[in-house]
């Protein structure tokens, strides 16, 4: 087959890969993350997994300011990594944003069981957005005072 | 297996004759062996194994000294030191063991270890088979950590110009042309310091590993070596899922992929009697096939509602149990007393007949007639000939699925 299937592919990739993140303990203590570009929650299972799955959705910073890079993976390229996204970089409100992701992931019916993480992710990107452009919270460090 | 075998295009290098046909290249039946990681790991484990040089500890290490020891201290002996016995147990005399403290050091090493591993050649063949396919898959090598963002097309076939490659700098640019330089580069910039003790063997500096670039006219026994493939040449890596990167395959070659390894029906040519072995699942794409119609046909609609396991609660003590066990409880208890039971036991079936007409009771009795039938609807209207009690019973449709 041209393709090999993603179920395939999970089970060789499940336990180790370059992205995989395991952390604070074994087995039931751990977590476990997965930091693939086409990961929305980067979980690492397989319904969130940007290796084994032919459509994919990324969600990420695209570039300076508030610019946000939505791409989602085209089923029919799946051998040419180069020509392999759909990339649009998105510079809106917040809401048009939202609007463009749903219309992306659920109402081309894209991955439907993707919509949460992908709003989810949006509203992250872009808070984390504005708080670089802001700069960090100052954070006063000094005791409170107690008035009299 | 699917029937047409996709075609891989040649990448087209700069300077190759535009009159050269690079048309697609078929897929050689190698790249659909089944992908076996477990037996790619276990082969590669071997296999490094069988570049190892004997090494060991000198057997004089320790021994070049005239120092003596004086032996194990004796324990104080019970006997006596005017017997006989006692003038013998003089403490032995013994050199020393290569380390002060003999009990606790292990027993010198020796050159005669077994460092070389054997593997099947059989096996040898499936693993290299296996990883020749899983380098064909983006996701693989994706996951094995290789930069493929900017590379056209999985299975990387590149023309043969590029073996006629002498400098540096033109192999880079084939790798651009490529899309293998970030690949490269993520290599070159990986260089760091080997952790441990090698370092004092000239093994200083550790590297990634990038593309590996196969050459169509060298044989191919040396080019598809499984420890060059499997990509745990660096001996502190024990990659396990040692994927091949991706090779930079040359036009004249993929014919001989299937040479060498032959296809699933035809035996190899390079190798003798060797048939390219077959994975357990012709389809592994188990929710398609999950999800089929001929499966779903067959299958039993979805059980939704969950039985779970209720707790047993005690009869004896629990009222509701022990009312859903024995309903005519509730009326018991509810009893008449005892004479009026004994009353409406003497009276007999006449008192039913008392009960009905007193209208006490609703005890109503309903007989049906059949009206027609709307033949369409497979319905039968019905609707009750007496009614002897004040409930209205309205006309009941009984119909049929």
């Amino acid at each position: 087959m041209a393709t090999v299937p993603g179920p395939l592919i999970w089970e060789i990739v499940k336990k180790n890969n370059a992205f995989l993140v395991k952390q604070f303990g074994n087995d039931t203590a751990m977590v476990q993350f997965s930091k693939e570009p086409n990961n929305l929650y980067n979980v690492n299972s397989y319904k969130h997994s940007g290796l084994a799955n032919k459509k994919t959705v990324t969600i990420q910073a695209g570039g300076k300011d508030l610019s946000i890079a939505i791409a989602t993976t085209k089923t029919k390229k799946q051998n040419k990594p180069g020509s392999l996204y759909h990339r649009s970089v998105m510079k809106k409100e917040f809401c048009k944003m939202a609007k463009v992701v749903m219309n992306q992931v659920t109402d081309n019916h894209y991955r439907p069981d993707l919509t949460n993480s992908a709003l989810a992710r949006l509203s992250a990107v872009h808070r984390s957005l504005k708080v670089s452009k802001s700069g960090a919270k100052k954070r006063n460090r000094q005791a409170l005072k107690v008035r009299n | 297996m699917a029937a047409v075998r996709p075609l891989v295009t040649v990448q087209p290098l700069e300077g190759h004759m535009a009159t050269n046909a690079l048309a697609g290249v078929p897929r050689p039946d190698v790249l659909k062996a089944p992908m076996r990681p477990d037996v790619v790991r276990f082969v590669h484990a071997s296999l490094s194994r069988n570049s190892r040089q004997p090494c060991a500890v000198s057997k004089h290490a320790g021994h070049q000294t005239s120092a003596e020891s004086c032996g194990v201290p004796a324990a104080p002996s019970p006997v006596s030191p005017a017997s006989p016995a006692a003038e013998h147990t003089a403490p032995a005399r013994v050199p020393s063991a290569t380390c002060a403290a003999a009990a606790v050091c292990s027993p010198p090493t020796k050159t005669w270890r077994r460092w070389h591993r054997h593997v099947n050649v059989n096996i040898r063949r499936y693993a290299t088979a296996s990883a020749l396919a899983a380098s064909a898959v983006p996701s693989l090598v994706l996951a094995r950590g290789h930069r493929i963002e900017s590379v056209p097309e999985f299975l990387l076939v590149v023309s043969d110009t590029a073996e006629g490659v002498e400098k540096t700098a033109s192999a880079i640019k084939i790798l651009k042309q490529v899309g293998a330089v970030p690949d490269a580069e993520k290599a070159r910039d990986s260089q760091g310091i080997r952790p441990g003790m090698r370092k004092m063997r000239n093994r200083g500096y550790i590297f990634r590993m990038g593309p590996l670039i196969v050459y169509g006219n060298i044989p191919m026994s040396s080019a598809l070596n499984l420890v060059e493939l499997a990509s745990g040449d660096h001996i502190d890596r024990l990659v396990i899922l040692t994927y091949h990167p991706y090779t930079l395959k040359l036009y004249g070659e993929n014919p001989k992929l299937n040479s060498m390894f032959g296809t699933f029906d035809k035996s190899s040519e390079k190798k003798k009697g060797y048939v390219l072995l077959r994975s357990k699942m012709h389809n592994a794409d188990l929710s398609m096939i999950i999800n089929s119609d001929e499966v779903q046909l067959v299958v039993q609609p979805i059980k939704k509602d969950v039985k779970r396991h209720t707790l047993k609660r005690n009869p004896l003590k629990n009222l509701y149990t022990l009312l859903k066990l024995n309903p005519y409880l509730d009326k018991k208890r509810t009893q008449l007393p005892k004479e009026e039971a004994a009353a409406i036991k003497a009276a007999g079936p006449a008192r039913y007949k008392t009960m009905i007409s007193d209208s006490e009771c609703l005890v109503f009795s309903i007989s049906f007639t059949f009206i027609e039938s709307t033949s369409d609807d497979h319905r039968m209207q019905v609707e009750p000939t007496e009614s002897q009690c004040p409930v209205h019973v309205r006309r009941i449709t009984l119909t049929t699925a």
